[in-house]
């Protein structure tokens, strides 16, 4: 069974709708002036892969060794050729690390791009990477899959403690939920997020973000104990095997 | 301004002032002071708050509407009632000792947890279970599939108001849970799946029974499709209600019967094939609207396939007399009779154990077709005997953020058929 | 009850009549249909077809607290979900029980968290506890056949009234069974 998505094509006024309000909500950011660097050149780009044949762009390619094939890698390389930091492949699958600013534009592009056509956002997270390198402190995660070409990439881009990353919401609105589950866990703020704020902790808590690697597994704080009976500490053990009957 | 009073109603505050966890506490199902506000200045909407304790929120789910009328203007599902830190857990534990914490988190399909959470651990690794135990994984993983779909079923159904249907499909859900017990022991938190496979011998009688099962439950599936397929209320409860284009349900991330039931052909099963799913025949159903309706179709027609699946499995891997266990790996647990006789195997067991197993530096992302959805671990080793981040992918978080595109414009009484058509565990919501 | 609370000492009668009202209150015990995490599956479970909780001890669940005699706390509380179990407790109405399933909700369980309530006691009282994870059917029938056992022996006209009271009266049990078990010597070796 062929796997053929029957929906109908993103239609290019939509499009260049999401395309306008992705650059200017970039232009609003602080970071604006890094961000309006020119980094992208789609035009040219597109003009200069058309010329390939098919077999550079087969499912193929997403699987090759030589990851410098790889379409999405290949395209990003030309139309970005200043965002990419670094290419990984480890165990079949590929990650591509780009800086900060260009994040949502980068997203953007890679759901566009009909070479590649990464349209779904399977997974946003985070990774707190305090013992594992100075600077950054955390890596924002992006699995994303391509629905005609049945691949994945993973996109990731590095964030340090209180630097805003701009939002994919309004490229998915899956990644609503979970940036909003991001910045629970982790305190990374996602700019352009029309509603962030707490999700699976309570509204009013103010114990920090528990996915952080410095925060303890058991919390801060304790509970406050309701029954008197139990403020002496945890529950009694005893291995004598015979319990309150 | 003080106008609240600590203490609304005469209804004490269960905990002293300053305590840490007061929200909302003392005004769950009444009007909350900006409501009485609103309603004495001629605002019309009304705020009414639905959980987190409703009997047909499947759980500790919490959803706060905004009312015009009986028009839903706003919703904004509120969770993490439930939200019990496995993702944090994961990180203070060995490879080994995570697994247990993912039966719990989708409790209603514990095999299929597993399932993923050992593949993700296996990719790390580089081991390969062998083709018995992947087949064997097969068979049990669909058995949870059609547990997790009679517990679907069952409460949808109560919801909308059949409560017999509850009674039925829990009925054949104990058959399942029998074969489960026969196989490993455990009804419901089952820790089935190991790296590596399967340390412990399948059961002698364990293929004769599954086909028992695999002849009964065909024709009492027929009497439900019987029950509710062409029945009016039925038809009238969810035709039509909670509709998801296509284009939406890409756009909000959806999978499994979901985006199917809007006509998106993306199983896992079919687009990256896992185990030995590449060897067994079967169909993918599709809605065609994208209703309630279409998604109850689609798993009722799934239902179909599983059996399918699993006669195939059966009959496939019923004469093969391969190990079940990847044995030659450093990262597997030594077998049990050698632990048990030889001094070496004796010592690596207890490294094993005690000390845990290194992954090379890397990370990896498996995602297996959960009966909800996507179900995907991303693990992150730095190359020591913990996982550097366990992140659980869960199918009904993601797709719980559907639930305001849906709700919002329909009718008050549609937010039960909502909430059952998106089949939500809390657990796995808030993991 | 009102008219009959905290107004005889104990005698014949009165101990008779409680036992009547016991044996009613035993026999169809109302549970609030609440459930938390996994063992609300096996609660459900208990409650269908196979098991058939509701239907053998004379139980019927209520999706209302002011319905309900009986709670089971069936999972995992976690912290933002205490306030909420307290309130619904506090919304039954006299006399009520309540079982504790799992070990979750007795201990905290696997959960040793910053999320998790360290055990459902901390928050409400309890009369039993289930253990497991999560317990069978099984041996949830024990349990609801110990309460029983505990519902029978409750003193209605005989007691005082009011929640404090109760409160005074389960802490002075909870006290003479923790003296009990500090009397017995601890097994050597642990």
């Amino acid at each position: 069974m062929t796997i053929q998505p029957n929906y109908p094509d993103d239609p290019g006024v939509e499009r260049e709708q999401a395309l306008t309000e992705a650059t200017s909500l970039v232009a609003q950011s602080p970071d604006a002036s890094e961000a309006s660097a020119p980094v992208s050149d789609v035009e040219g780009m597109k003009e200069a892969l058309l010329d390939d044949d098919e077999a550079t762009w087969s499912r193929d390619r997403w699987f090759h060794d030589d990851i410098e094939t790889h379409p999405a890698l290949k395209v990003l390389r030309t139309a970005f050729p200043d965002v990419i930091v670094d290419a990984v492949r480890f165990r079949n699958e590929t990650t591509i690390h780009v800086t900060r600013q260009q994040w949502r534009t980068i997203c953007l592009f890679l759901k566009d791009e009909p070479r590649v056509q990464l349209n779904f956002l399977t997974d946003l997270t985070a990774v707190d990477m305090l013992r594992l390198r100075e600077t950054p402190r955390f890596d924002v995660v992006a699995q994303l899959y391509s629905l005609p070409n049945r691949t994945r990439l993973r996109l990731k881009t590095g964030v340090d403690d209180g630097e805003p990353v701009p939002s994919l919401v309004p490229i998915w609105n899956g990644a609503n939920w979970l940036e909003r589950e991001c910045y629970d866990m982790f305190g990374i703020i996602f700019e352009g997020h029309p509603n962030l704020r707490r999700m699976l902790l309570p509204d009013d808590w103010d114990e920090g973000h528990p996915l952080r690697k410095d925060y303890p597994l058991r919390g801060w704080r304790e509970f406050p104990v309701y029954n008197t009976e139990r403020t002496v500490g945890r529950v009694r053990t005893r291995w004598s095997g015979r319990g309150v009957s | 301004m003080s106008a609240v009073s600590t203490e609304p109603n005469g209804v004490p505050v269960p905990y002293e002032a300053g305590a840490v966890f007061s929200a909302d506490a003392t005004s769950i199902g009444s009007l909350t002071i900006e409501d009485e506000v609103a309603l004495a200045s001629g605002e019309r909407l009304m705020t009414l708050n639905m959980g987190p304790q409703h009997p047909s929120t499947h759980g500790v789910l919490r959803v706060v509407l905004k009312l015009d009328g009986e028009l839903i203007v706003e919703c904004d599902p509120v969770i993490g009632y439930l939200h019990r830190g496995t993702e944090k857990l994961g990180e203070h534990h060995r490879y080994a000792q995570v697994l247990p914490w993912t039966d719990r988190t989708d409790y209603v399909a514990a095999p299929m947890n597993n399932l993923g959470c050992a593949m993700a651990f296996e990719k790390l690794c580089g081991v390969e279970a062998p083709e018995r135990a992947q087949y064997w994984r097969v068979i049990m993983s669909e058995l949870a599939r059609i547990a997790s779909h009679l517990v679907w079923l069952g409460t949808h159904a109560l919801d909308i108001g059949a409560l017999s249907m509850s009674l039925y499909c829990f009925r054949e859900r104990e058959l399942i849970l029998d074969l489960f017990e026969a196989f490993c022991g455990a009804r419901l938190t089952t820790n089935m799946m190991e790296i590596g496979g399967f340390s412990r011998p399948i059961p002698e009688n364990m293929v004769g029974m599954v086909r028992d099962f695999l002849r009964i439950f065909p024709e009492r599936q027929q009497e439900y499709a019987d029950l509710l397929s062409a029945n009016p209320i039925w038809m009238a409860r969810t035709k039509g209600v909670g509709v998801i284009p296509a284009e939406a349900a890409i756009n909000y991330s959806l999978t499994g019967a979901c985006l199917r039931g809007s006509g998106v052909n993306y199983d896992i099963r079919k687009a990256m094939p896992y185990c030995v799913y590449d060897r067994l025949d079967f169909e993918v159903p599709l809605g065609q609207h994208g209703d309630t309706y279409d998604r109850y179709l689609v798993r009722m027609e799934e239902m179909r396939q599983t059996i399918k699946i699993i006669g195939q499995a059966l009959d496939q891997c019923e004469r093969m007399d391969t190990p079940l266990m990847a044995y030659e790996s450093e990262y597997v647990i030594p077998p049990h009779k050698g632990t048990m006789t030889t001094a070496e195997d004796m010592q690596r067991h207890f490294i094993w154990v005690i000390k845990g197993f290194s992954p090379p530096v890397g990370e990896a992302y498996v995602a297996v077709e959960h009966p909800k959805g996507e179900l995907g671990y991303y693990v992150v080793s730095d190359g020591s005997p913990l996982p550097y981040r366990f992140r659980i992918r869960s199918p009904d978080f993601v797709n719980l953020g559907v639930l305001p595109f849906m709700a919002t414009g329909s009718m008050l009484a549609d937010v039960v058929a909502l909430i059952g058509t998106i089949d939500i565990v809390l657990g796995s919501v808030d993991r | 009850m009102g008219l009959v609370h905290d107004r005889y000492d104990k005698n014949v009668f009165i101990t008779s009549l409680d036992f009547l009202f016991n044996w009613a209150r035993r026999s169809s015990l109302w549970w609030l249909q609440f459930g938390l995490a996994c063992c609300a599956i096996e609660m459900i479970a208990a409650s269908m077809a196979r098991f058939d909780l509701a239907e053998r001890f004379g139980m019927l669940y209520r999706a209302s607290p002011r319905q309900a005699d009986l709670m089971i706390i069936a999972g995992t509380v976690t912290k933002k979900m205490a306030p909420v179990v307290r309130t619904l407790y506090d919304q039954m109405p006299e006399p009520k029980w309540v079982v504790s399933m799992g070990s979750c909700a007795n201990v905290g369980g696997p959960y040793d968290t910053y999320a998790v309530v360290q055990g459902v006691d901390q928050v409400i009282p309890v009369d039993i506890y289930v253990p497991g994870c999560p317990p069978t059917p099984e041996a949830l029938y024990y349990g609801i056949i110990e309460l029983q056992n505990k519902v029978i022996k409750y003193e209605t006209m005989a007691r005082k009234q009011g929640v404090s009271a109760a409160e005074e009266q389960r802490l002075a049990e909870r006290q003479a069974a923790m003296a009990a078990l500090d009397a017995v010597p601890a097994t050597p070796g642990f």
